[in-house]
């Protein structure tokens, strides 16, 4: 009872006018973002969380979370009009979308999104307001060695999941990132490693400026590689959804809300994993599988649910773990230790009323995409109109003021460019950038956390091993690496009786 | 199966390499004994630790990779256009923040650098004055927007 009332209170508590018009140009400009290719919600998060730093806390917080919902949302347009998913997320949305788009039904094809990405919103926020305050208790018994195996099972399982060819690269990814991290001074005697005397190097390498790097620079040098996009022309169809048609695929809506937002808890795994398994589940529970990937509604439905269900659901382990859900969570959790929040296990005993405040913020988000969503679908197609050389070099001009901004350092600059440069080596090796993200963030938890484990136990590993959460961890994580390995995996399929 | 045979084969081997480098560096950073600090707690423990794991995970992408047969490049007609357009843009995008950066004031810089890479881009299909017209004008307007909302809204110093 305590908790819906503190709930009721934030949302309350932000309904002010000047609270809204944030969240409105906010989440507008978020949508902006998502709708371009190129620019990513990370990429719109990091440069926003470098311009937001002298903002008040509680207003700069609003700004990035609703831009962060704006842009997973703001994706799918891009998708639905020109095949081109506006970020990750909306990968799986394209695949149903588009189809309709072809169909002359884009209107119809967007105004479902829109509605699909407000209900995963308020899914998502539900469970957050359920779930975080119960998982940061539960956070209270972690030790030394369970932070541990969460950083290493938050590498494994994000790389597992987002390079299901090759998990592999997947992992090295993450490990590579684990590595970025450790340069600079550690966190318990302060010795500088791998600094070699440069005093720069002795900061560490700035987490901002670094996926400023690796979705900005990477990614506006994977744009100019492509053929140029299509501009958009004409969309038709009506934009409104019929209230019947989107009743009718209530349980769609809540089964993808609640896969998107436990595939958003799981560490560094991220929206676009909430996307295609609420997708995958919306097919497999449908009575016409053949249709999905032809103009499905309930395809895209499902896709754009999870999608958007999945941010709150990448925000839950920012606040009671500090670990990010997503590469975007990873920014926002950069962005609370800026602005003086400390998230992990004692939110809920320092600051009980944060999470719901939180909450409010992605109700009122989730407000303003259906009510932008459906209002502005028609003036938003000019920002697919603007040609890509005309863009990427003020997106470029972004990434190196968003990086000089928050230290006033050149040598950020040179960790964007490098980053950048690293970011688009490992795209065009099929890499994914998930895993680097998360371990660059985990990097400083699992050495500190390895080494005090280490000095408890007296060299002993048994703690590591022996107590009941890290032995759980331990085991996902094991099972997670065997699962990878191609003969385990292919052996499981020949006895359960499936094709590879 | 691999889309990169031979981009893995290679950064297999970068992987091997580094991951040895890393140990190694590791191993010779101090244990810091003389100062009554735990050994167990040494700096170089964790690092030496993924220098290990980077190391199997080369080791393993390699062999991996000789499992495999090479597949036949993509024959993509478009392949050498866009690497000559990556190469453009990165000449362009490392000469405006190493170069014009220190050399001319922001403002100034940033006009240079918009003007060149949209007239360098811009539609082929333009008469010169046009393309040359569009890149001055969003050059002017571009840099001159940023200066002032960076300075002037966000409070933000430039570089």
């Amino acid at each position: 009872m305590d908790a819906i009332l503190s709930l009721l209170g934030a949302f309350a508590d932000l309904a002010t006018p000047g609270t809204l018009f944030n969240v409105l140009w906010a989440t507008l400009l978020g949508m902006t973002i998502g709708m371009l290719p190129g620019l990513t919600a990370t990429l719109g998060l990091a440069l926003m969380t470098t311009l937001t730093f002298r903002m008040d806390a509680g207003d700069a917080i609003l700004v990035l979370i609703c831009m962060y919902i704006g842009a997973i949302y703001g994706g799918s347009r891009t998708a639905i009009l020109l095949n081109i998913p506006g970020t990750p997320a909306n990968a799986a949305s394209a695949l149903d979308g588009f189809p309709l788009a072809r169909a002359g039904r884009a209107g119809e094809a967007m105004g479902l999104a829109t509605v699909g990405s407000f209900f995963g919103g308020l899914v998502g926020m539900a469970m957050l307001a359920l779930v975080a305050p119960q998982l940061a208790e539960f956070g209270l018994r972690f030790q030394s060695y369970e932070f541990f195996w969460l950083a290493v099972f938050g590498v494994v399982i994000s790389g597992r999941l987002t390079a299901l060819d090759q998990p592999i690269k997947g992992w090295i990814s993450g490990f590579l990132g684990l590595l970025l991290a450790q340069v600079g001074q550690e966190g318990i005697h302060a010795y500088h490693r791998f600094t070699y005397g440069s005093l720069d190097l002795a900061g560490g390498l700035g987490l901002l400026p670094a996926l400023v790097g690796a979705f900005g620079f990477a990614e506006l040098l994977c744009v100019m590689k492509q053929p140029a996009y299509q501009t958009v022309r004409d969309m038709g169809g009506r934009i409104v959804p019929k209230i019947r048609s989107v009743a009718r695929r209530w349980w769609t809506i809540l089964r993808s809300g609640v896969l998107g937002t436990f595939m958003g808890i799981i560490p560094g795994v991220g929206e676009d994993m909430g996307a295609w398994v609420s997708y995958a589940a919306a097919r497999r529970a449908s009575k016409q599988p053949e249709t999905f990937g032809t103009g499905n509604k309930e395809g895209l439905l499902a896709a754009e649910t999870g999608n958007n269900a999945a941010v709150p659901g990448a925000i839950i382990p920012v606040l009671t773990l500090a670990v990010p859900g997503s590469a975007p969570a990873a920014v926002l959790l950069a962005a609370l230790f800026i602005h003086g929040v400390r998230p992990g296990p004692l939110i809920m005993i320092e600051s009980p009323d944060f999470i719901f405040q939180v909450a409010a913020m992605l109700f009122w988000a989730s407000v303003a995409i259906l009510l932008l969503g459906l209002i502005l679908t028609k003036p938003m197609l000019v920002v697919l109109r603007i040609p890509r050389e005309q863009l990427m070099p003020l997106v470029f001009v972004l990434c190196v003021v968003g990086s000089f901004a928050i230290a006033s350092r050149v040598f950020d600059i040179w960790v964007m460019l490098g980053f950048g440069l690293l970011g688009f080596a490992l795209r065009q090796m099929h890499y994914p950038m998930a895993p680097l993200v998360l371990g660059i963030v985990l990097g400083d938890i699992l050495d500190k956390n390895f080494r005090r484990g280490m000095v408890l136990s007296d060299g002993s590993l048994e703690p590591f091993f022996l107590r009941p959460i890290s032995a759980v961890l331990a085991v996902l994580t094991i099972m997670t690496i065997l699962w990878g390995l191609g003969p385990i995996h292919k052996a499981f399929n020949r006895m359960t009786g499936r094709s590879p | 199966m691999s889309r990169t045979p031979r981009a893995d084969f290679w950064f297999s081997l970068f992987l091997m390499l580094l991951g040895a480098a890393v140990v190694f560096e590791s191993w010779r950073m101090p244990r810091l004994e003389n100062l009554g600090i735990d050994p167990l707690s040494a700096p170089g423990l964790t690092p030496g630790l993924l220098g290990v794991v980077l190391t199997i995970l080369g080791l393993w992408l390699f062999l991996q990779n000789r499992t495999r047969k090479p597949e036949q490049a993509e024959s993509d007609s478009n392949a050498s256009s866009g690497w000559l357009r990556v190469a453009v843009t990165l000449a362009l995008c490392l000469s405006y923040s190493l170069i014009l950066l220190g050399w001319l004031p922001f403002w100034a810089a940033t006009a240079v650098f918009l003007l060149v890479f949209i007239f360098v881009f811009s539609d082929a299909a333009w008469p010169l004055w046009k393309r040359a017209l569009v890149a001055s004008l969003i050059a002017i307007a571009g840099s001159a927007a940023v200066t002032l909302l960076f300075e002037q809204v966000f409070l933000v110093r430039l570089p």
